[in-house]
């Protein structure tokens, strides 16, 4: 039971790690403000399917939908709220200023969150969802699990699907072309802010998604669950599998998952320091994602072009012509974001 | 009234402290043209070494003020060498990813020296002082005037020293600094150890002010931090005073008159305002160029 636990674990973080992927690793703006999507989606799937709060709790809605119609209106109301945060933040701002802008974004929600018990009982957290439609499927607790388990394994495949059939598509070419040099972009006549704000809203839906799932697998969520460090765990598995390729992504998330785990499960963890272990998980954590941006930025899984570049080679062109394109007014010129600059200049 | 005037002269000092960790991290930005999100850390661990010393010093406040200046400094000499050098011509926001790994180390490392508890200083808070229409403590006090007296000495470094003439060098263009023959590697090593010193100070005095903290006191305070800086224009380091003292003033007013927990959120609402309306500062005219860095 408990590797089932792992490997479903393992299996709803890389659905997340495939939506963040398509923000991060296709669109190119480095997102702080998703492990925020997840918990709004964790905690919308809870307030709508555990009924009415009992007096000391208190959170909003408390109705007693079925998880399956839970899920996807839990879904839109995460939609929505990237839908704000998205129009906000992608409109003008790029880089660094993005980043800013969304860790600004999920600070507040995780304040506005642990604070004001009226929205979601505060520090405590909501609780109670515990196996949903285990008698209706006639299932002991440890069946639950595995079917649990392999249904998210399941999503996952689709998931992947889904988002490998984005990639091929002309709209996944659009946004990796916009990604490499979006004034370019723009000069072919790209939309660059719906490209961006459209991957941003599909992300955020797949990290909903994500919340609905987690919110089964854990059945109580609550502030602690979601400190800003769960999210570097997301973009270590992604540098690791492979930025922009969802095979190396899903691979990469397992990777960390279940290596880490049961790596870190090893270590000696003095009594007078309850910390240690998950604490010497984080800081590999970190080292991972240092060393991987370092040495081997793309991941050791490139990503792959596209479907129409693999039937017909494009003709070279002279390396001039890209150079005339790329505007020298970023600060540091000749280093346009994304992977081809970064392979170009790690010497 | 009274109250107001209490707030007001509460948010002095929290503006002193951020105008203090806001200078350090745009003189960062302005050296090395990176957002260092393991800025936060340098405060924190300003904040512990004074903490770890200051038995030794028999709570000397000057003491432990050195100690953590001096832990700041070395801290930015490691992270500039070990880590911002290493990705010098990387994308900014590559080096953001890496210098957010750096901060979840530095947090986790300290976690398990210190462990995830709240320690408290035992340096004493002095007494209530009015002081014109404000009512501060004595660490207050202190706090103020030291920072006051670090942005004089940032200033007089900047605009009357050979090694501030080549921060500003380095600064615009490092170069074209370079070929003027200015050791243009070495005054960026310098900037940071002058920033982690700047910064470790402010850790020191953001903890003394707050009495307790753990491993996140500066990672929490890194939002309010980037505000400041960019209200004031990122990189510009006599505008940054001004950010900070406009922000320090929004939120402890904001706060008091909803909830001191909320601070960070009207943090935030300011920084959206700044981010779409002025993204380069408030004290340069409106720009509509996108913000691309």
């Amino acid at each position: 039971m408990y590797w089932v636990s792992v490997f479903t674990e393992a299996g709803i973080f890389a659905i997340l790690a495939l939506g963040l992927d398509v923000i991060w690793g296709w669109g190119g703006d480095f997102d702080l403000m998703f492990y925020g999507y997840l918990a709004l989606g964790s905690y919308m799937t809870f307030v709508l399917s555990i009924g009415k709060p009992t007096p000391p709790v208190q959170y909003i809605i408390g109705w007693h939908l079925p998880v399956l119609l839970a899920i996807p209106l839990a879904i839109v109301v995460v939609v929505g709220l990237a839908a704000v945060i998205g129009a906000i933040a992608l409109r003008n701002l790029r880089g660094i200023y993005f980043a800013v802008t969304t860790l600004g974004a999920v600070s507040a929600l995780y304040l506005l969150v642990e604070n004001y018990t009226p929205l979601f009982d505060g520090y405590n957290g909501v609780y109670g969802l515990i196996n949903p439609g285990q008698s209706a499927l006639n299932l002991t607790y440890d069946g639950y699990r595995i079917v649990f388990g392999v249904v998210v394994l399941v999503v996952l495949f689709l998931a992947y699907l889904l988002v490998q059939r984005l990639s091929r598509s002309p709209y996944g070419r659009m946004l990796r072309s916009v990604r490499e040099d979006e004034r370019a972009a723009a000069a072919y006549g790209r939309p660059v802010f719906w490209a961006k704000y459209r991957a941003y809203l599909f992300g955020a839906a797949l990290a909903g998604l994500t919340g609905g799932l987690f919110a089964i697998f854990v059945s109580a969520f609550n502030p602690s669950a979601w400190t800003p460090q769960e999210l570097l765990v997301i973009y270590a598995a992604i540098l690791v599998g492979g930025r922009g390729n969802p095979r190396g992504v899903i691979l990469g998330t397992f990777v960390i998952y279940v290596g880490l785990i049961e790596l870190t499960r090893y270590l000696p963890s003095p009594a007078s320091r309850p910390d240690f272990g998950p604490a010497s998980r984080q800081v590999l954590i970190g080292l991972m994602i240092i060393l991987m941006l370092r040495f081997r930025p793309e991941g050791f899984f490139r990503e792959r072009p596209g479907l129409d570049t693999e039937r017909k080679p494009a003709r070279q062109l002279p390396s001039g012509a890209v150079g005339a394109l790329a505007p020298a007014a970023t600060g540091n010129p000749g280093v346009p974001e994304g992977q081809a600059a970064d392979e170009g200049s790690s010497s | 009234m009274t109250t107001f005037l209490v707030t007001i002269g509460v948010g002095l000092s929290t503006a002193a402290i951020l105008s203090l960790s806001a200078v350090s991290f745009t003189l960062q930005y302005a050296v090395s043209r990176i957002a260092n999100f393991a800025h936060g850390e340098f405060l924190t661990i300003g904040a512990y070494a004074a903490y770890s010393t200051q038995a030794i010093f028999h709570q000397n406040i000057a003491a432990a003020a050195v100690i953590a200046a001096a832990a700041g400094a070395v801290a930015g000499l490691v992270l500039n060498t070990a880590v911002i050098e290493q990705f010098r011509g990387r994308s900014a926001i590559t080096v953001l990813i890496a210098t957010l790994g750096v901060a979840l180390i530095v947090e986790n490392v300290l976690q398990m020296i210190y462990g995830a508890a709240n320690v408290t200083y035992s340096f004493a808070q002095g007494n209530l002082h009015h002081v014109g229409p404000f009512l501060w403590t004595t660490s207050d006090i202190e706090v103020i005037v030291s920072a006051l007296a670090v942005a004089g000495l940032i200033y007089l470094l900047l605009q009357r020293t050979r090694f501030g003439k080549a921060i500003r060098a380095v600064s615009q263009d490092r170069a074209l600094a370079q070929v003027s023959g200015i050791p243009a590697r070495r005054i960026v090593m310098l900037t940071w150890v002058l920033a982690g010193a700047v910064a470790g100070f402010a850790g020191f005095a953001l903890a003394d002010t707050i009495g307790t903290f753990g491993p996140t006191l500066g990672f929490s305070f890194l939002l309010l931090t980037i505000t400041a800086t960019v209200a004031g224009g990122l990189g510009r380091p006599y505008a940054t005073l001004g950010g900070a003292l406009i922000v320090g003033l929004v939120i402890q007013i904001a706060g008091t008159y909803t909830s001191s927990e909320y601070e960070l959120v009207w943090a935030f609402l300011l920084l959206v305002v700044l981010m779409l309306f002025r993204p380069n500062g408030v004290f340069v005219r409106r720009s509509s160029v996108a913000v691309r860095a």
